[in-house]
């Protein structure tokens, strides 16, 4: 098999390096946490980056699996952190995508069941999904006797910060109709916060509902390609001339190369360039997909790349 | 040389099979009671085992009782069993942190009150039973104050399961030294009036995917629960037998621990299982084809009166 060792290199670059391969892209992706920020603080040249990318001709896009804000919201995040000009139309969060993919791709016919905070449930209400509506005041039930909405038709589940047992036990209820879709926002089992603290993410609480349901999710966020699905239908990209720039192996780089993407991590965020290079050297092949094409210390490094050539 | 296995059990030969075993294990849901009924005939069958000389105990996943509250349980049902019959993994997991972790320091419990209670009796305390809402922020909760005696985190039912007490297990186990103990993996638990809802498992997955590491599991099919009868009751693994409905962890159970094995059909499994199980020729699934089996452990009351 040895000829058909991945050619996915794992090359740090820079300078001219990187304004070689930028000019070969029309469509820059970009993953937000590890990447243009980090919690309430930007990456440092990230602002000038974007509008670098911009005024060279590129269309940019900002991919995230972070569902707790709904894409307004983002957009006054980008403002705040000094972002110039950055349009929601540009935002695509697995909350977002959940809404499109329900209403758009599985049109769905009646009610959704949703685990999840604001930032998911706000992304439903825009996109006209209906949702059961649940009366916070009343009481909610107990453990083996709650309220089931006859009309749902879906379950998806998110981020939640109010997740409990009753939560998972309707969502198993609602998910023993083999018809009722089951979805997930996003496979992510932790999230990262300020000063290398995590958080359980959507992927564990997704865990606890297949298990209890016996069935897997339908996952919509990266890996899985539905996300560039989602802008690909609105901007009409081609896969061979963009480029996902992101900060983890195993979700980001992933989902690079299930698309047919060009990768690249940078090293602001989460995974590490031992990292990248133990997914090369290993010897199962499933790995070789998490293995980047290009890596970067940080995504500023793209402002030197076209001062060199100005130079 | 191929051993008969799942063989229905009947006549002569349910006579000849209790006469080769001295002690009996019986699983509790599916097999002696659904609930709060008790399988039909079921006590009488407990009750001349023992009359009959025969070693009883109850084996059982659900960690929502002490021994005590199983054994009351068993009282009001006609079934004549002692505490120290019963092997809930409620005990079973007080006595492996006690006994095979050696655990020195405490638990933060994401339980039921049987589990603190069991814990407490063998002088381990813990932190964390009850309701535990979440409040504040995000970073807030990345930075909840951790108690700095806890050595392991212990996961089994609990109905006040939370997004805060999956998070609080989480910031415990970043500390790799942490142990992490699940009482079993059943994805169901059944419920009095026949009711299901998620099981411990669910709920140990859902810690296990946070912290990206697996949890040492204390209940079946893990032998920890036959070494726990066993070190306390002195048995003859070749004499004994183990009664279960459920493929994967009872009869498991019995043919990790080398016992003979009985597979009563008022529960989870069905014989179309073991037989799919047994035509798999996979080693793996082949310890999941019991011995015999019943329809329900009642058919063995002719033998035992006779």
């Amino acid at each position: 098999m040895a000829g058909l060792v991945s050619s996915r290199g794992c090359h740090k670059i820079r300078g001219s390096q990187i304004r070689e391969l930028l000019d070969s892209k029309l469509n820059v992706l970009f993953d937000c946490d590890g990447v243009i920020w980090n919690g309430e603080t930007v990456v440092a040249g990230a602002p000038e980056v974007v509008t670098l990318l911009k005024q060279q001709g590129k269309k940019v896009f900002f991919i995230t699996n972070n569902c707790t804000r709904p894409r307004a919201s983002y957009v006054t995040k980008f403002i705040r952190l000094g972002f110039t000009d950055v349009a929601e139309e540009e935002i695509f969060s697995s909350a977002y995508c959940s809404a499109a993919y329900l209403r758009d791709v599985a049109k769905l016919q009646g009610k959704v069941y949703v685990i999840g905070c604001q930032g998911v449930v706000k992304e439903l209400r825009e996109a006209g999904v209906p949702i059961v509506e649940e009366d916070t005041n009343a009481p909610t039930g107990t453990i083996y006797d709650y309220p089931l909405d006859p009309e749902v038709k879906a379950v998806l589940v998110g981020y939640d910060e109010k997740f409990d047992f009753i939560k998972l036990a309707k969502a198993c209820c609602y998910l023993q109709n083999t018809e009722c879709l089951f979805l997930a926002t996003d496979p992510d089992p932790w999230h990262p916060l300020r000063g290398g603290r995590i958080t359980p993410g959507s992927g564990s609480l997704t865990a606890a509902v297949e298990t209890a349901s016996s069935r897997k999710a339908t996952v919509i966020g990266k890996p899985s390609c539905f996300m560039f699905e989602c802008i690909a239908s609105q901007f009409n990209l081609d896969p061979g001339q963009s480029l996902m720039v992101g900060d983890r192996l195993e979700t980001d780089i992933l989902f690079g190369a299930n698309c047919g993407l060009d990768t690249m991590l940078t090293l602001t965020g989460v995974s590490t360039l031992e990292e990248a290079h133990g997914y090369k050297d290993s010897d199962d092949p499933e790995r070789k997909d998490f293995v980047p094409d290009y890596v970067v210390e940080t995504i500023a490094d793209f402002i030197e790349a076209y001062e060199e050539e100005e130079g | 040389m191929a051993v008969s296995k799942c063989t229905r059990l009947n006549g002569p030969l349910i006579k000849q099979m209790l006469d080769s075993v001295d002690s009996v294990l019986f699983d509790c849901d599916g097999v002696i009671w659904r609930g709060d009924q008790a399988i039909p005939g079921a006590p009488d069958v407990i009750n001349l085992l023992k009359k009959n000389g025969k070693k009883v105990f109850f084996v059982t996943n659900n960690s929502t009782k002490t021994r005590k509250m199983y054994a009351d349980k068993m009282a009001l049902m006609g079934f004549n069993a002692t505490e120290d019959e019963v092997f809930g993994t409620a005990y079973c997991s007080a006595m492996y942190l006690k006994h095979v972790s050696r655990l020195q320091g405490k638990v933060y419990l994401i339980g039921s009150n049987a589990m603190r209670q069991e814990l407490e009796k063998v002088g381990i305390q813990q932190t964390g039973v009850g309701p535990d809402p979440i409040s504040g922020v995000q970073i807030d909760w990345a930075n909840v104050p951790l108690d700095p005696e806890v050595k392991a985190v212990v996961v089994g039912f609990d109905e006040h399961f939370s997004y805060m007490k999956l998070n609080r297990a989480l910031q415990y186990l970043n500390n790799p030294d942490c142990l992490l103990v699940g009482t079993n993996t059943d994805t169901r638990l059944p419920l009095e009036g026949g009711k299901a809802v998620p099981g411990t498992g669910c709920i140990l997955k859902a810690v296990e995917t946070a912290a990206q590491r697996q949890a040492q599991t204390v209940g079946k099919p893990n032998h920890f629960m036959y070494d726990c009868v066993a070190s306390q009751f002195g048995l003859d693994r070749t004499r004994c037998l183990m009664v279960g409905d459920r493929l994967d962890t009872d009869i498991l159970l019995g043919s990790n621990c080398g016992l003979k094995t009985l597979l009563t059909l008022t529960g989870v499994s069905t014989v179309a299982d073991a037989e799919a199980h047994q035509e798999s020729g996979c080693p793996k699934r082949l310890g999941m084809v019991p011995d015999y089996y019943v329809e329900s452990i009642a058919e063995l009351l002719p033998a035992l009166q006779g």
